[in-house]
């Protein structure tokens, strides 16, 4: 059965500290729920989260939805967004989980990665040299998310292929920005060219397309 | 008596009480009074029901706050679900009873420490812990702590069917099943629209044609599959079937086939290899230029409808017109001839071709698949690439086969060789077809038999319902074409 290996990269540093971290699991927790009543997501969609502070942390190791457990994602009193380190975890991670088909085995559909941030990267000179190197991974889309005055969407429009800038960190806003990200999902396993990215649907109101 | 003056001590110490050198045996009485050693006592008792009071109220409070790991389950499945109290650090508690379960189907077994039954709710559910830890007080009322479980739905329960729009301009039919003669074969196919289609009302991107041209003894069976991302690719399987069609029926080089079948008719009187292979160039030949002519034809349609419908080419990733009529592409043409069976083949994308013996031996997959390294990367007859391409040569998408005589011919879509082969080695292995010709034939999870008998007229009903059978995972438009 092919899979649909997602990837959320979740900003965990000290200015997530207080409403945004407590909306940010909310949001969360609200999207896992609308997804598990997704017929296409139940079968096939397969979810990680990496969060990232002074250090990096694989909260949860990709799992299949029904089995997905949400753990609560908190956050240090202060310390710097270690994006590049991230990016590094994250490279590696998806080099030995995510399967290429081959004639004995079936290929997962191209995975997509979720990035969320309200700052910019602090280990900025890793960061850059990360980039190349995620884009080989073929994902199927790169979502990049800034949220708040402070988040920088130059430094993401590096990585991602879309960009989206979200004014607060607020919880009504990163709830209709989650619910675009499960509709995003809902559209990641169709048939389409060998170098195609995947489609997006239309952002939310709440939610500004960077271009 | 040290403690107590000791304790005496550091408190008139903390209090700035100074006890002067000339007192000092004033304060040796005092503290060996049996009052005082009682009221130090006292202290020290209370003082540590305080600390004792205070630890239990904060492990408590930790305990409710503690996430407690519980396994998810399904809905009508059978759960087993362990809480594992040690791993969890929670051996000081003192488990009492869980309130909740029994509303969701689920008891508690305390000889194992699982919860089993069987869920009759799904989602985000909760049911309460009552507990003690070590060192409460017996008449101290028991602590609530509530509980999350997750019981998903059952995957096929959440699939909607909702009806295509029949007035879409290009509406195909959902599901189409039909049988007939093929020349001295029989023939029979089924397409059905996908679960994820049926789920948001959107229409079968599969199409099929086939035909017996009666003047030359040919027949030739197409089936093609539109890319699920584009809008329009259900359109362009549709053209790709009936262009192909067209093509052999009114544009073939009427020399070239003559030669063609006076080259066949001599190497049927001297079985002369080098003739064999001249057939085979001019064979392939006459494939390429019916392969352009439908790629050209779905292009041609592509840029008629945009001067009609412009608003209908809105995708921002498409780079041309033809791109929106995506779809892969595969035929098969045959006929009988003294010495056995011809059969031609092309293919472009991610759908099989394969010829059973009569023997039902022996499988041969007649083309090879453009399946790329991610799920739904391949490639379609839409792209103008595939016709120069040095990495995959055009050529080697045809094929030229004598067979003395065959049993079956199969053409699928990706929807049945996806669930069915899973991967492509196993489109190469003789065991797997015959498996797969098992399962046609009822050796299945519903036990839908698929006879085939050219007596039988209910065959394209037989294998309408076949083709519903259930896959994980699997939720693509499904085309079957069996020659027989």
């Amino acid at each position: 059965m092919r899979r649909l290996p997602v990837y959320f990269l979740l900003d965990t540093s000290g200015s997530m500290n207080g409403e945004p971290i407590q909306a940010l699991n909310n949001a969360m927790s609200g999207m896992i729920n609308s997804l598990r009543s997704d017929a296409q997501a139940s079968e096939t969609l397969w979810i990680s989260i990496i969060t990232f502070d002074r250090v990096i942390n694989e909260i949860s190791p990709l799992t299949e939805l029904p089995l997905f457990q949400l753990p609560e994602i908190i956050c240090p009193p202060s310390g710097p967004t270690n994006t590049g380190k991230a990016l590094e975890l994250l490279y590696d991670k998806v080099s030995k989980e995510v399967k290429k088909g081959s004639p004995t085995q079936k290929g997962d559909w191209r995975p997509l990665l979720f990035i969320f941030t309200d700052g910019k990267p602090s280990d900025i000179q890793l960061y850059t040299e990360m980039i190349p190197k995620i884009k080989s991974l073929n994902f199927g889309s790169i979502v990049g998310c800034a949220a708040g005055a402070l988040a920088d969407n130059s430094k993401l429009k590096e990585l991602a292929d879309t960009v989206v800038h979200l004014d607060t960190a607020d919880s009504s806003t990163l709830k209709q920005f989650f619910k675009w990200v499960s509709d995003t999902i809902e559209q990641g396993n169709k048939s389409m060219g060998t170098v195609d990215t995947v489609s997006l649907p239309s952002p939310p109101s709440e939610v500004h397309l960077v271009i | 008596m040290q403690d107590v003056k000791t304790y005496i001590q550091s408190l008139f110490t903390a209090k700035g009480i100074v006890v002067s050198s000339n007192k000092s045996s004033l304060f040796e009485e005092f503290i060996v009074q049996q009052d005082s050693i009682d009221a130090v006592q006292r202290i020290i008792e209370n003082q540590n029901s305080l600390m004792d009071k205070w630890k239990i109220k904060n492990r408590i409070a930790d305990i409710l706050s503690q996430q407690i790991v519980i396994p998810n389950g399904t809905i009508g499945k059978p759960y087993l679900g362990h809480i594992n109290f040690e791993k969890q650090n929670l051996t000081d508690l003192i488990f009492e009873q869980f309130e909740g379960l029994e509303e969701l189907g689920l008891s508690f077994n305390k000889t194992n420490d699982c919860i089993e039954g069987i869920p009759n709710l799904s989602g985000d559910l909760k049911f309460t812990l009552l507990f003690k830890i070590n060192g409460e007080e017996e008449n101290e009322p028991l602590n609530r702590k509530v509980l999350q479980l997750v019981i998903n739905p059952d995957p096929k329960s959440l699939w909607k069917d909702i009806p295509s729009d029949k007035t879409d301009k290009f509406w195909k039919e959902d599901d189409v099943s039909i049988s007939d003669k093929i020349g001295e074969k029989n023939i029979v196919i089924s397409s059905k629209r996908g679960r994820s289609h049926k789920n948001v009302g959107s229409f079968r991107d599969d199409d099929f044609a086939f035909k017996h041209f009666a003047k030359s003894g040919w027949s030739i069976v197409a089936v093609s599959d539109g890319a699920g991302s584009y809008s329009l690719s259900r359109v362009g399987s549709q053209i790709a079937c009936n262009a192909v069609i067209d093509f052999f029926e009114n544009h073939a080089d009427a020399e070239k086939s003559k030669e063609f079948e006076d080259k066949i008719i001599s190497y049927n009187e001297t079985s002369d290899q080098s003739i064999l292979k001249e057939i085979e160039v001019l064979a392939k030949q006459n494939l390429y230029k019916a392969t352009v002519f439908v790629h050209n034809k779905i292009k041609a349609d592509a840029e008629e409808t945009f001067k009609t419908s412009p608003e209908l080419f809105n995708n921002p990733k498409a780079k041309s017109h033809l791109d929106y009529y995506h779809a892969t592409f595969i035929f098969a043409l045959f006929k009988k001839y003294d010495f056995g069976y011809v059969i031609l083949t092309f293919g472009v994308g991610d759908c099989p071709i394969a010829v059973m013996n009569l023997e039902q031996t022996e499988t041969t997959l007649l083309n090879w698949l453009d399946v790329g390294e991610f799920g739904g990367g391949t490639r379609f007859i839409t792209q103008s690439d595939i016709f120069h391409s040095t990495e995959h040569p055009m050529a080697t998408r045809f094929n030229f086969k004598i067979v003395p005589d065959f049993s079956y011919l199969f053409l699928m879509t990706d929807g049945i060789y996806d669930p069915k082969f899973v991967v492509e080695a196993n489109l190469e292995k003789s065991e797997k077809w015959n498996e797969f010709m098992e399962d046609l034939k009822g050796k299945n999870e519903d036990n839908t038999v698929v006879e085939f008998n050219p007596e039988n007229t209910q065959i394209a009903e037989q294998l309408s319902k076949w083709m519903d059978f259930w896959s994980q995972g699997n939720h693509d438009d499904r085309t079957l074409a069996i020659v027989y």
